[in-house]
């Protein structure tokens, strides 16, 4: 009797395993039969949906408001405007939880969905490179937020489902380092940046954009992410005599850094990463935030006519500036939304093949070209904050890198 | 440089002095380790701001404020994440209590958002101590720290409250049968650990901003001190606090900036391993 319950049960697994094997065979089928009227005529109801894996909860989570807030108004805006091939939209966001894996596990789950047509990387170059080998996996097209020069190489290379929509940090820490020689003057600098990869990139990006001009930083102190005190790093730059230092680091950080070398009477320019003049930053520091310098991607007062608006209707949303992250998602949404117009269809081959004729798109933050390959962010800004406010002293064009 | 280092390690050594009393006075009542401390720090903080920027009190009565709410934080968390396990094993109620840190962690960014948030000082500018730039904040932080020490020394020590408590925590049965509320006597003892914690909250936000992750490395660092000091011991605490905030100040200029935490738990070791129970441990072996 026990041989007989354990054969049937055997039996009925077996079943099981077969119809679950067979799920995505029957997806796949119906995909390639064209669908009848009335399946026509629901699927036009149905939403397109774009996936968005953003830092919900953790020690990123500034990222996540952002973002889920300029997803709401952009989701809003196009949806007023009629929709994406006249359906409406829809933005899935799933937690990345700042880390790789994290973020990977949430890639993973988005690309699974088979109406997901594209999904956006979280605001980390770290994050966007452990997506990486999933969209080509999974063969989605992914637009990343991250603007490391790893990254960029990956969009031009070997990853053809992989778009960098933001000006490469190569560029951002060369303009600064060139400002920082040639107009101010300055001839010797201290590097202090956070271990964590991005910004120990930009810190490696800073150091190079120096030896162009022949000269060595003093002293390089890194520091791990969520130190608090950061008198036995800003001793050891005082003690170095450095002229100026360069950071690289996240906003809070970035505000207790600024703070700390002012209180500890360091009265040198401080030049740095996107961070360094986002209003976040500049809200908890306050007046130690003058003479901060940085090349950014995004300040609140741009002049970009998309951007202004968008910025505005942010604020008067949310009642607070919008940073940089808020931006991003508004034109990564903006772009693949275009994509999928020109693809006329939610095929994820035929939205990345879309991605690569679009040219001179100008979003809010700056001009799109990713004709060629997945580098697609041209512009960024060069920045001075004075009296609590990011005043831009220059525009930052990024060379298209065409293979 | 020297000066500098040794001001700021005093400051930071205080501090972690304060949160591992706060988990001290918990431990010795009820003989587990709060891995939520760190939490009561954060919400803290979080409260004397809601008191300062949102209903634009001044500085000093937020911080009162805060930490009597605080008070009331620390009996929920008593009665929620300790009280229905407490016949459980060891290793449940510290698992309720990470998950309790979570839950105050991620509570606290529904309330009050993702921005880091900025309040009054109780005291603005710097000093000039020899070649040292000290923020008057920090010579706040330190003397509201010897205040509170004493007050909990006094209380502990030379009240009748305090006998109750310190009945309590060498042994709730024999509490119970002479009177003793044992559920009252515990649930003052989280309340007043919150309430020590919540104060640093509210003094450190000024100057290292406020988010809702802002007390996970000052709790590990509490954590150490606790170990360093001697388990169950106060002024263990305290002594430990100050090594931890000497070693990250000192060894993150002299040694390495980037493995602060790792200079932290090399010197824990080498204590441990020269005096197992900790620098103030005799003591406690002898009270258990």
């Amino acid at each position: 009797m026990k041989k007989l319950f354990a054969l049937l049960l055997a039996a009925l697994m077996v079943v099981g395993l077969l119809a679950c094997g067979a799920t995505p065979n029957e997806t796949t089928a119906a995909a390639d039969n064209p669908p009848a009227d009335n399946e026509q005529a629901a699927a036009s109801d149905e939403p397109i949906k774009i996936g968005l894996t953003t830092v919900l909860t953790g020690d990123r989570a500034l990222e996540g408001q952002y973002a889920s807030n300029a997803a709401a108004i952009v989701q809003e805006e196009i949806n007023a405007a009629g929709g994406v091939l006249g359906r409406p939209l829809e933005i899935v966001i799933e937690d990345a939880l700042g880390t790789d894996v994290g973020a990977v596990n949430a890639y993973r789950k988005l690309a699974a969905d088979d109406d997901i047509v594209a999904i956006i990387t979280p605001d980390s170059s770290n994050d966007g490179m452990a997506q990486a080998p999933s969209a080509l996996e999974f063969k989605i097209p992914t637009t990343a937020q991250g603007s490391s020069p790893t990254l960029r190489d990956m969009c031009n290379n070997e990853n053809k489902y992989l778009f960098q929509l933001r000006a490469c940090d190569e560029t951002l820490c060369a303009a600064l380092i060139q400002y920082a020689v040639e107009e101010l003057g300055l001839e010797s600098f201290a590097i202090l940046h956070d271990t964590e990869t991005s910004s120990a990139d930009q810190a490696g990006l800073f150091t190079k954009a120096l030896a162009n001009y022949g000269i060595e930083p003093k002293v390089v102190v890194p520091f791990t992410t969520g130190t608090k005190d950061f008198s036995s790093q800003i001793a050891q730059v005082q003690n170095s005599g450095a002229e100026a230092i360069i950071g690289a680091c996240f906003q809070t950080e970035a505000a207790i850094l600024i703070t700390q070398i002012r209180a500890m009477g360091l009265d040198v320019p401080i030049l740095g990463s996107n961070a360094f003049a986002d209003p976040v930053t500049i809200q908890l520091a306050g007046d130690a935030t003058d003479d901060v310098y940085c090349a950014s991607a995004w300040v609140p007062n741009t002049p970009v006519p998309k951007g202004k608006a968008f910025s505005e209707k942010y604020e008067q949303t949310y009642g607070e500036e919008c940073g940089k992250a808020a931006a991003q998602i508004y034109d990564h949404v903006s772009i693949i939304c275009e994509a999928i117009e020109i693809a006329g269809s939610t095929d994820r081959e035929a939205v990345r093949d879309a991605m690569n004729t679009i040219s001179d798109y100008e979003g809010a933050i700056t001009t799109y070209d990713c004709r060629t390959n997945g580098d697609c962010g041209r512009g960024g800004l060069l920045v001075r904050v004075k009296n609590q406010q990011a005043e831009i002293i220059d525009a930052i064009t990024s060379e298209k890198v065409i293979e | 440089m020297n000066s500098q280092l040794l001001f700021s390690g005093i400051s930071m050594g205080i501090i972690y002095g304060l949160i591992a009393m706060g988990m001290v006075l918990i431990f010795r009542s009820v003989g587990i380790m709060n891995f939520a401390q760190g939490e009561f720090l954060m919400l803290g903080g979080y409260f004397c701001y809601t008191f300062n920027q949102l209903l634009n009190l001044h500085i000093i009565p937020s911080l009162i404020l805060a930490s009597l709410a605080m008070g009331f934080v620390g009996v929920l968390f008593m009665r929620t994440s300790y009280w229905p396990l407490r016949n459980a094993q060891a290793k449940a109620i510290i698992v309720s209590a990470m998950g309790a840190s979570i839950a105050f962690k991620e509570g606290a960014r529904l309330i009050w958002g993702s921005i880091p948030v900025n309040m009054d000082r109780v005291i603005e500018g710097t000093v000039k101590i020899g070649a040292a730039s000290i923020q008057w904040q920090y010579i706040a932080i330190i003397l509201a720290s010897l205040v509170i020490m004493v007050l909990v020394y006094v209380l502990l020590e030379k009240t009748f409250i305090g006998n109750i408590m310190q009945a309590t925590a060498q042994d709730q049965y024999m509490a119970s049968l002479t009177g003793i509320p044992v559920v009252f006597s515990i649930g003052l003892t989280f309340a007043l650990s919150a309430m020590i914690t919540g104060i640093g909250g509210g003094l450190l936000a000024p100057i290292f901003f406020l988010n809702n992750v802002m007390g996970a490395t000052a709790g590990s660092k509490a954590f150490a001190a606790i170990v360093i000091g001697g388990f169950g011991s106060v002024p263990g605490a305290i002594i430990g606090g100050l090594i931890v905030g000497l070693v990250e100040s000192f060894g993150g200029a002299y040694i390495s900036s980037t493995y602060q935490l790792v200079l932290i738990y090399v010197v824990l070791i080498a204590i441990l391993m020269l005096r197992p129970q900790g620098i103030f441990g005799d003591k406690i072996q002898e009270k258990a």
